[in-house]
This record gives structure tokens, C-alpha cells and sequence, in this order.
């Protein structure tokens, strides 16, 4: 099938999906206080959109930092271990361990120290996506091919110049992979502080909905924020993919 | 020194440290290790929370239900996509699309249709699992080599023998690896779910002991429920080991 | 063991102190001793060579002969474990790419850079300014046969564009010597011959002083001024044979015939030894 057709497949299934629920849900088959139709969905965007847009805003706004906390740390951290095998080997089993540990086990006592509001979805936040980011690029630094380290000294590259022309472009791809991988993490770790312990945010508007049986203003909610999450991964993937001709 | 050495007198210093630092701060927010360890010791001897068993069962059944639907959905899901062309071609970014979501914004939306009891911990955990699962039969269907498929119809394979023969094992390292993480996140599923909203499972103590301040409880319940979590984890490494010994 | 080079003058008393002015290249009772998990391996053991300005030295011998080590330490990547090597009298203590480039067998380009930014590497990391490293590269072009893929990626270059693109990265540095690891090594017979060719008329064009590694005859006894035969490990220097012929030679001439014959009868021997356990 062409690609047209798999594009005209993809909106035809969503659509008959639309179709299929709205019917169900109007004919009463499921209790319009669980599942609303699509159509009090879009009701209850209407309700709720500028406090959901505000959320919206809001967790975007934490999410951002967090994100710029986590690239920035991560990578630098990822760098200084992925230079020094002998500190990382050491260090390795503690990097899983905390990497492995589910973030959500430590909440509870991140809430005890800083409180609630904005600083512990951000530091939350940074916690979820350090570890991948720190994971992924200290081992793209360990795989950069040895070969072309050989050559750079061969042309008499010195140590900051392997870092600034070999190392540092070697691992974009990783960085960018790491970076993709981040951002959903961090998003994810703000919206948890938010449904947990939040007075703001998108995920304090999902929980409180949840919590008032709102259906129809909850679903449009997520749509909300899942169509804002999709938005930025795919904005990253374009970037990634304009920065990475050379890869082919 | 030998790296083994070394890694002992990290966790070493970092007990005495954690010790040292916990005894000048305040109990309620830092709990030593000579604390946790008697915390620990009352849990298990079922002093500081008798009911402990029943939450620990709940939230295994949870785990392994929840698991149990990832595997039959993920397995169904993915071979389907990747034995049909045309499907895979459709679906398959929008799979890749809903992953990029954090997942937990349908948990609200989860709670709300699945209420507080297991089943909206089971519906999260069968979420987180599923997606990994799926992708990995999709990206181990693709990995299978298309010239060993060419060369085993050469021989006169028909496609059943082409699927047990040559794609089973060409994808069984990524396929159990996938089986792996599902597995992981299930379980984190499950204590997300428990921790943001329950009335049962090991979550919901350790909401408990946060929500009344027993720090050195809440330690002692996060080192119970982090055993089952390696545990789950420790059973699945198990079975990759075992599939990496096959396709060796 | 110094072997014989022609433009050396007899001066009893000096020669045994300071090198000839002809000599560039100077390798002194050179020696390399490798440690690996099955014990210590010789590398190359007491090897004493001198190459003249604007020579094209083949060195030729058995795998693992320490060809690669030997050049390793012309480079500065290797350091000797005994005897010295010097060039232009002094001794090599580190890459130092105003004395000598590398060409290597994989050619190692940067797979993020154009064909000219690689060409441009070594200017680049010397602190050239970058106008003046993309007119140096371009003026390459033309003499690689690159011309057309100034701005294509490695990965989007044929192998013999690639290579030429690593022999473009060596010349632009200016380097008196230019230091070739099997640089064709990986590439098909066809490829390899008119490679061959073109890099002889780089050769006589730039007047520069080539060592070249290779496991050819053929390719050594088309290109070279000298061929050097190593031993099978420990590598040492088995014969040296100088070839005046003029280019381009006719590879079935009776001279170079003979010629051949010899050297394959030695690099023979000395392949199956480097075979026995």
C-alpha cells in the first residue's frame, strides 16, 4: 500500500474508533459517567479549557527546567564517567542501582524534605531523566571508535581538542537519543508530584478531575496533554533528524 | 586495589556518611541506618504493621495479573503488527506516537473507570508493560535477517518453519529483553497506581507511614517492597540468561 | 644491521656519531615488546633503518611482522621500548604531525564531517583560520579527484574516495613525510592498482618522502624506491632491495621479474614461519 493509503488507514481507523464510541456510548452501552461520548468530551474541553491550558502551562513550565537541569547534569556527568573507566567501573553497580530503583518509592520522602508545590516536581523531575540521560551518553563516550581518536593524535590533537572535535560530535547522536528519551521522563516525573502532591498543574487538574468523577473534562484533559507530549518528542525527533544527516 | 574493594568502601562511606548526617538532622526527615535496620526488624516480625502479608499478596497478585495481560496483548499485538505489513505500517507509529505519552496521565482517567481497588492498579500495570513488550516483538521481527528467510525457503520452508526456524530464534534475545522491561514496568505500574491512590497493597502503606510521619517505617516498607521489585526483576534476568544461552 | 643507502658518505669516526644530512629517517636498533594475556609478544626486535629525503620506502613482510608497529613509532603513536628514532636528527617523542602524517589502513574519517571538512581535520586542530584551511583542502580537490564531493559525508564516498580523502588529510598538513599503513588494503583489485598510480604521481608531484606498508609485491615493486623485507615476528629487517628503475615500470620486464621472484621466495619463507605455531 502506498504511503497515502497507510496515511488515509491511520485517520479512517481513528475516526471509525471515534464513531464506534460515540455510538456506543449515546446507545448507553457504557455508563456515561465512566466513558462519555467523544462528543461531551469536546463538551468538556469547552468546560475546563483555560484552567487545563493554565495547568498545561504550568507543568510545561517545570518540565522545561527540569529538563535543562537533567541534559546539563547528565551529560556532563556522562562525559566525566565515560572519560574515566576505571571511576566508572567503581561507581558502575551505585549508577544502576539508582537508575533501577522506581523514583516513586523515593516521592514520599522527596515531599518530606522540600515540601509541595513547584521545587520537588522539578527536582523530581530532574531525577527521572538525569539517569537515562547520565546512562546513555557515558557509554556513547566509551564506544567513541578508538580508531578516530588514534588519528585525531596522530594529527596532533591535544587532550581538549579530542574532547572539542572527536568525542563531543561522536556522541551527538547519543545526546540526542538521551535527550528524547529525557524529555518524557521528566514530563512524567512532574506530572507524578503533580497527581500526588500537587496545588498546580496539569496533573493536580487530572487528579482533582479524577477525584470529582468529571469524565468528560478528565478525557479531554489527557487528550490535552498527551497530544502536548506527542507535539514535543516529534518536534525533538525533527531536530534530530536535521542534525544527523551525516549518519544517514 | 581490586574494583570489587573499592565498591564495598564506597557503600561503606556512604552508610557512614548516611549515618553521621541522619543523627544531626531531624528524625521525622532522616532516619540513620541504625534506625531503619530495628524499623526493618519490627515490619518484618509484624509488629508495625500485622496486615503486612496480605498487603504484600495483594500487591504480588496485582503485579502478576497485570503482567500476565501485558504478555497475552503485547505478544498478540506486536506479531499481528509485524506479520502484516500494511497493519504494521499503520499502527505501528501510532503505537510509537501513545509511547512518547508519560503514561501516567491515564492513570487518573484509569481511576476513575477502574475505582481505588486492584483493578485500576492491574489496568496501569498491563498499560506500562504492554507498550514495551510490543515493541520489542516489532523491532525483533524486524531485526530477523531477511537473507536467512530467503535462504531458509530456498531450502523449501514454508512460512510456519520460516517463523519457528529462523524469526523465533533471530528474535528471541530482543523479544525476551522486551519481556524483561515489561515486566519492570509492570511492577511499577502497580506501585504507582497503589501509591497515588489505594486503600490495599504496599503502596498504600507506604502512603500510611508518610502521611502519619514514620519515617523509619516508611524505609523499612520501601526496603520490603524494593525486594519484591528485584525479586520480579531477579526471576526475569533469569529467563534472559537462559534465552541468551539458546541463541548463543 | 644499517643497511646500505646510496647517498651515504664514507667518513670514518662521524658516521657512527651523526646522521647523514640525506637522512630524514632514522631508526636505531628500534625494539617493541607487547604484553598480551598469553605472555610477551616481540614485536619488532633491533631494527636499524635510514630513508633519504624524497624516498618511496616500501616496507614488506608476513602478518604480524610489526610493520604497522614500526610505523606506530615513526608516527609517535608507538614509543620504542629500546634504540631511538629520529627524524631530521632529533628524536620522535609524540605525534607531531609538522614532521610526519598518517594515512591508516581504515581511514578513520570523521563520519559528522564533509569530505573537505576531514581534508581540513589537521589544519584545523594546528589552529588554522578557517577560510584559510577550506582554500588549503579545496586546492586538494582537484589533485584527489574529489572535486564533485567536496561536501558529501564519508558514508555517502565510495572506498577509494574514502581513502583518498584520508591521503587528502595527510598532504594538506605539509608534512615532509607521509607515513601509509596498508592505505589500500581494504580496497578491490581495480581499485587498488589505479590508486596505486595516482598516489605516485602525487608522490612525484609533492616531492614528499613516503613510507608505505604493504602486504603487495606488486604494489611494492610499482611503487617503491626501496623495499624493505621483514622477518616473522619478532619483526626484524631480513633484506633491502633498491629499485632505480624509472616510472611508470613495466611490471614484465625480465628485471623486475627476477626481482619479484626473489623477494616472493623470501616473503614466502618467511610467511610460513609466521604460520608455524
Amino acid at each position: 500500500m502506498s504511503q497515502a493509503g497507510i496515511r488515509w488507514l491511520q485517520l479512517g481507523s481513528v475516526l471509525a474508533m471515534l464513531g464506534v464510541w460515540e455510538v456506543v456510548a449515546r446507545a448507553g452501552w457504557v455508563d456515561p459517567l465512566f466513558v462519555p461520548a467523544p462528543s461531551a468530551v469536546l463538551g468538556g474541553f469547552a468546560a475546563i479549557g483555560p484552567a487545563a491550558l493554565a495547568g498545561l502551562a504550568d507543568t510545561l513550565t517545570k518540565t522545561a527546567i527540569a529538563y535543562a537541569l537533567s541534559v546539563l547534569l547528565g551529560v556532563a556527568a556522562g562525559l566525566v564517567l565515560g572519560s574515566l573507566p576505571r571511576v566508572s567501573a567503581a561507581l558502575n553497580p551505585f549508577v544502576v542501582a539508582l537508575y533501577g530503583i522506581p523514583k516513586i518509592l523515593v516521592l514520599p520522602w522527596i515531599l518530606l524534605l522540600l515540601g509541595f508545590g513547584t521545587v520537588p516536581a522539578i527536582v523530581y523531575g530532574t531525577l527521572h531523566g538525569f539517569f537515562p540521560i547520565l546512562v546513555l551518553v557515558s557509554g556513547a563516550v566509551r564506544d567513541v571508535d578508538r580508531h578516530l581518536l588514534t588519528v585525531a593524535r596522530a594529527f596532533g590533537a591535544r587532550p581538549w581538542q579530542l574532547y572539542l572535535k572527536v568525542i563531543l560530535p561522536a556522541i551527538v547522536p547519543s545526546v540526542l537519543a538521551a535527550m528524547r528519551l529525557g524529555i518524557v521522563f521528566c514530563l512524567l516525573g512532574v506530572l507524578v508530584v503533580e497527581m500526588f502532591a500537587g496545588v498546580r498543574g496539569i496533573g493536580h487538574v487530572l487528579g482533582s478531575l479524577a477525584n470529582g468523577f468529571q469524565a468528560a473534562p478528565l478525557f479531554a484533559a489527557t487528550a490535552l496533554v498527551s497530544a502536548a507530549s506527542i507535539a514535543i518528542v516529534l518536534g525533538l525527533d525533527a531536530a534530530n533528524e536535521r542534525l544527523s544527516r551525516w549518519r544517514g | 586495589m581490586s574494583v570489587a574493594l573499592v565498591r564495598l568502601g564506597l557503600l561503606a562511606a556512604l552508610l557512614a556518611a548516611w549515618e553521621i548526617a541522619a543523627r544531626a538532622g531531624n528524625p521525622a526527615l532522616y532516619v540513620p541506618p541504625s534506625a531503619a535496620l530495628p524499623a526493618l526488624g519490627a515490619l518484618l516480625a509484624l509488629r508495625s504493621y500485622p496486615t503486612l502479608p496480605a498487603h504484600f499478596l495483594l500487591t504480588l497478585r496485582e503485579v502478576v495479573a497485570a503482567y500476565a495481560l501485558a504478555v497475552a496483548a503485547g505478544l498478540a499485538v506486536g506479531f499481528g503488527l509485524g506479520l502484516n505489513r500494511t497493519l504494521g505500517r499503520a499502527y505501528g507509529p501510532i503505537l510509537a506516537a501513545l509511547y512518547a505519552v508519560p503514561a501516567v496521565v491515564w492513570y487518573p482517567s484509569l481511576m476513575l473507570f477502574f475505582g481505588l481497588d486492584a483493578a485500576s492498579k492491574i489496568a496501569f500495570g498491563f498499560l506500562l508493560g504492554f507498550f514495551p513488550i510490543t515493541l520489542a516483538v516489532l523491532a525483533g521481527m524486524r531485526q530477523v535477517s531477511a537473507h536467512l528467510v530467503t535462504v531458509a525457503r530456498a531450502f523449501g520452508a514454508g512460512p510456519v518453519t520460516v517463523f519457528v526456524k529462523v524469526m523465533l530464534p533471530g528474535m528471541l534475545f530482543t523479544l525476551v529483553g522486551g519481556l524483561r522491561t515489561g515486566l519492570a514496568l509492570s511492577v511499577i505500574g502497580v506501585i504507582v497506581g497503589e501509591i497515588l491512590g489505594s486503600k490495599a497493597g504496599m503502596g498504600s502503606l507506604i502512603t500510611h507511614a508518610y502521611g502519619l510521619l514514620r519515617t523509619a517505617d516508611y524505609v523499612a516498607l520501601v526496603v520490603v517492597t524494593l525486594a519484591l521489585i528485584v525479586g520480579c526483576d531477579g526471576a526475569a534476568s533469569l529467563l534472559e540468561r537462559r534465552a541468551a544461552r539458546w541463541t548463543a | 644491521m644499517a643497511p646500505h643507502t646510496p647517498q651515504r658518505s664514507e667518513r670514518p669516526g662521524e658516521a657512527e656519531a651523526l646522521l647523514d644530512a640525506a637522512d630524514l629517517i632514522a631508526l636505531e636498533g628500534v625494539g617493541k615488546r607487547y604484553r598480551t594475556a598469553s605472555g610477551d609478544v616481540d614485536a619488532v626486535r633491533d631494527v636499524s633503518l635510514r630513508v633519504a629525503e624524497g624516498e618511496f620506502c616500501t616496507i614488506i613482510g608476513p602478518s604480524g611482522c610489526g610493520k604497522s608497529t614500526l610505523l606506530g613509532m615513526l608516527g609517535g603513536l608507538v614509543a620504542p621500548d629500546t634504540g631511538q628514532v629520529l627524524i631530521a636528527g632529533r628524536p620522535v617523542a609524540g605525534p607531531d604531525p609538522r614532521r610526519a602524517a598518517t594515512v591508516f589502513q581504515d581511514p578513520g574519517l570523521f563520519p559528522w564531517r564533509s569530505a573537505l571538512e576531514n581534508i581540513a581535520f589537521g589544519l584545523e586542530i594546528q589552529g588554522v583560520a578557517a577560510a584559510r584551511r577550506r582554500a588549503a583542502a579545496h586546492e586538494l580537490l582537484g589533485p584527489l579527484g574529489l572535486r564533485a564531493f567536496a561536501d558529501k559525508y564519508p558514508r555517502e564516498l565510495s572506498g577509494g574516495m574514502r581513502q583518498r580523502v584520508a591521503i587528502g588529510r595527510a598532504l594538506a598538513i605539509d608534512a615532509p613525510i607521509i607515513l601509509m599503513d596498508e592505505p589500500f588494503g581494504a580496497l578491490d583489485e581495480q581499485t587498488r592498482t589505479l590508486m596505486g598510480e595516482w598516489l605516485l604521481d602525487i608522490w612525484r608531484r609533492t616531492g614528499r618522502t613516503v613510507i608505505f606498508v604493504t602486504h603487495s609485491l606488486h604494489e611494492a615493486l610499482a611503487l617503491s624506491t626501496r623495499v624493505v623485507v621483514m622477518t616473522a615476528r619478532p619483526g626484524r629487517i631480513k633484506s633491502v632491495v633498491e629499485l632505480p628503475m624509472p616510472y611508470p615500470r613495466a611490471m614484465e620486464s625480465p628485471e623486475l621479474v627476477t626481482l619479484r621472484a626473489k623477494l616472493w621466495s623470501e616473503i614466502r619463507d618467511e610467511s610460513l614461519r609466521a604460520m608455524q605455531p
